[in-house]
């Protein structure tokens, strides 16, 4: 067969020869173009997921590991004393109400639960306080540690007197679902 | 009816195109060559011979050759040119071969004294192999084509007889025909039921056309191969993509699953790392305690009194970053060296540091010992 065919390509003429050829090497080009960027692109896309599937195995394989941790941490602490968001947000409100802060607001609570363990946050400014009074609140809040827990604090000279200070806290707690 | 393009596929290529000439045309002797010459020795040998045989000079013959490697003989034929016309030798441009008619088949591997007789309307030719691969003489008579049995029969035996002891005579009733041949480096003829093989080395040094056109004839061959190649490399390589086309169709099934996979887990992978987020603040919550007023107080007893603090920020569990100001810019420098050699203080670094109306103003970053700081209870 391939005889056959070489044999009628022999017997066109140079022009023809040479037209059949440049169709056979341009549509291979073209071919191996398309293919080649195809080829690529499912190559990156199989790495990707390659890795997707590793990361899902090792998480899954962690899964009572992980469990187990969030047990063992949750263990430390007594679930009667642990607060939810709205007591947190009293508690709160209590401890700049004993240390004396003015007009204290708060933004509203954030939860990040998984059923049986919460951790509540909130984000708390002061505006125009004097040092003392952010440092009794800052103790009252300490004194509440671990089922209070300061996540970030900024401390800054108010512009208009620089006695005065603005405070904004990121405040978290722990709940422990009652069984 | 007429056969379809996969039936002249499977039909095989057509027989070369092959100009077979008339014996009549032309002289041709055995001539003595060392055995084991190469081609190129022959071909001057023959050369040599045929200037020496002829009247007219070389590049004025047409002229070809018949050998074998390893013969001691080499059977050269040739014609005066001016015997073939203008339109005679303008057909041979589309022929593959061009020969003269006893030449098809010297490939006839014959037993030795065997003599082929080929008949033509016009005359009959002998070829005798006396012993060897190479013909040891060509005869040719010339006859009416209103010559009768018997004249014919009377010629053919004066042919024989003078052509030498012949064991076996073998008559060809028909002109030798090009035929389809099993590979294309060889020719095959067929003569009535005498079949002659011919490779194509041995068609190159039959072919009696001009050497200068031969040579340039061989250029475009090689050319016209070279294009073949080029266009079923090409071919080649489409069919290799076909095939790659195929298995990345069937790896995309594949990989369409793991994507199934991946989208099944994700609920359930997010749901572990949200509770490993969970553990980790909870961790952090009940183990770990950010103390931003004694990192504040540990800078602050080192702080020179024209320094002012103007922001504090903390980054992590051990880093607070203070923005300062001074009237005095050089306090800078000895109130970063103070606090390095802080016993509790793990890393000092001064940044954008300005100047502007005589007051600087910089950014202090410093990072504390993990067990450095101890809470304030008042």
């Amino acid at each position: 067969m391939i005889r056959t065919l070489k044999a009628f390509f022999l017997a066109r003429y140079f022009r023809e020869k040479l037209l059949l050829t440049g169709f056979a090497v341009l549509a291979a080009a073209i071919w191996l173009s398309s293919l080649s960027g195809r080829t690529r692109r499912f190559v990156r896309e199989v790495h990707v997921t390659t890795s997707s599937l590793t990361d899902q195995a090792l998480w899954i394989s962690n899964r009572s590991k992980i469990e187990a941790s969030a047990q063992a941490a949750a263990a430390q602490l007594d679930a009667a004393r642990t607060l939810d968001a709205t007591r947190l947000l009293a508690e709160v409100a209590a401890i700049a109400n004993d240390a004396g802060l003015k007009n204290p607001t708060t933004s509203e609570s954030q939860d990040q639960s998984n059923g049986q363990f919460s951790v509540h946050t909130l984000r708390l400014n002061v505006t125009r306080a004097d040092w003392d009074s952010i440092k009794a609140f800052y103790i009252g809040l300490q004194k509440r540690s671990p089922y209070i827990g300061i996540e970030q604090f900024s401390l800054q000279v108010d512009r208009a007197n620089a006695a005065l200070l603005n405070a904004s806290l990121r405040i978290s707690s722990v709940e422990i679902a009652a069984h | 009816m007429c056969a379809s393009p996969l039936d002249a596929l499977r039909a095989g290529p057509p027989p070369p195109r092959v100009a077979l000439l008339p014996d009549a045309m032309f002289f041709s002797r055995a001539i003595p060559v060392q055995a084991g010459a190469s081609r190129e020795q022959v071909v001057s040998e023959v050369g040599i011979a045929l200037e020496a045989l002829s009247p007219f000079p070389l590049s004025q013959l047409y002229y070809g050759y018949y050998w074998t490697p390893g013969s001691d003989r080499v059977l050269a034929f040739a014609a005066y040119r001016r015997r073939f016309t203008a339109d005679q030798t303008a057909e041979w441009g589309s022929a593959q071969h061009v020969l003269p008619a006893f030449a098809a088949v010297l490939g006839s591997g014959v037993e030795p004294a065997t003599t082929i007789v080929l008949a033509a309307p016009d005359g009959l030719t002998v070829v005798h192999w006396d012993q060897g691969k190479v013909p040891s003489l060509v005869l040719h008579t010339v006859l009416s084509p209103e010559a009768t049995e018997e004249e014919r029969a009377k010629a053919r035996s004066e042919l024989i007889k003078a052509a030498g002891e012949a064991r076996t005579v073998v008559d060809a009733p028909a002109p030798p025909v090009a035929q389809p041949a099993r590979s294309d480096s060889e020719v095959v003829f067929a003569a009535g039921t005498l079949r002659s093989t011919l490779e194509s080395g041995a068609m190159a040094a039959l072919d009696v056309r001009d050497k200068a056109d031969m040579a340039a004839l061989a250029r475009a061959q090689r050319r016209d191969l070279l294009l073949w190649r080029v266009a079923m490399g090409s071919v080649l390589a489409c069919a290799l993509f076909a095939l790659c086309e195929v298995a990345l169709v069937g790896a995309g099934l594949w990989e369409k699953a793991r994507i199934a996979k991946v989208g099944a887990q994700k609920t359930t992978v997010s749901r572990i790392m949200s509770d490993q987020e969970l553990a980790n603040r909870i961790e952090k919550l009940s183990t770990e305690r950010l103390l931003p007023l004694e990192m504040i107080s540990v800078v602050a007893a080192k702080k020179p009194a024209a320094i002012q603090f103007l922001r504090a920020t903390t980054s992590g569990l051990y880093t607070i970053q203070i923005e300062a100001q001074t009237g005095n810019a050089g306090e800078i420098g000895g109130f970063k060296t103070a606090l390095e050699q802080t016993p509790g203080c793990d890393h000092v670094e001064i940044r954008d540091q300005l100047l502007r109306n005589n007051v600087a103003s910089f950014t202090l970053i410093v990072t504390f010992k993990p067990t450095a700081l101890a809470p304030a209870t008042s």
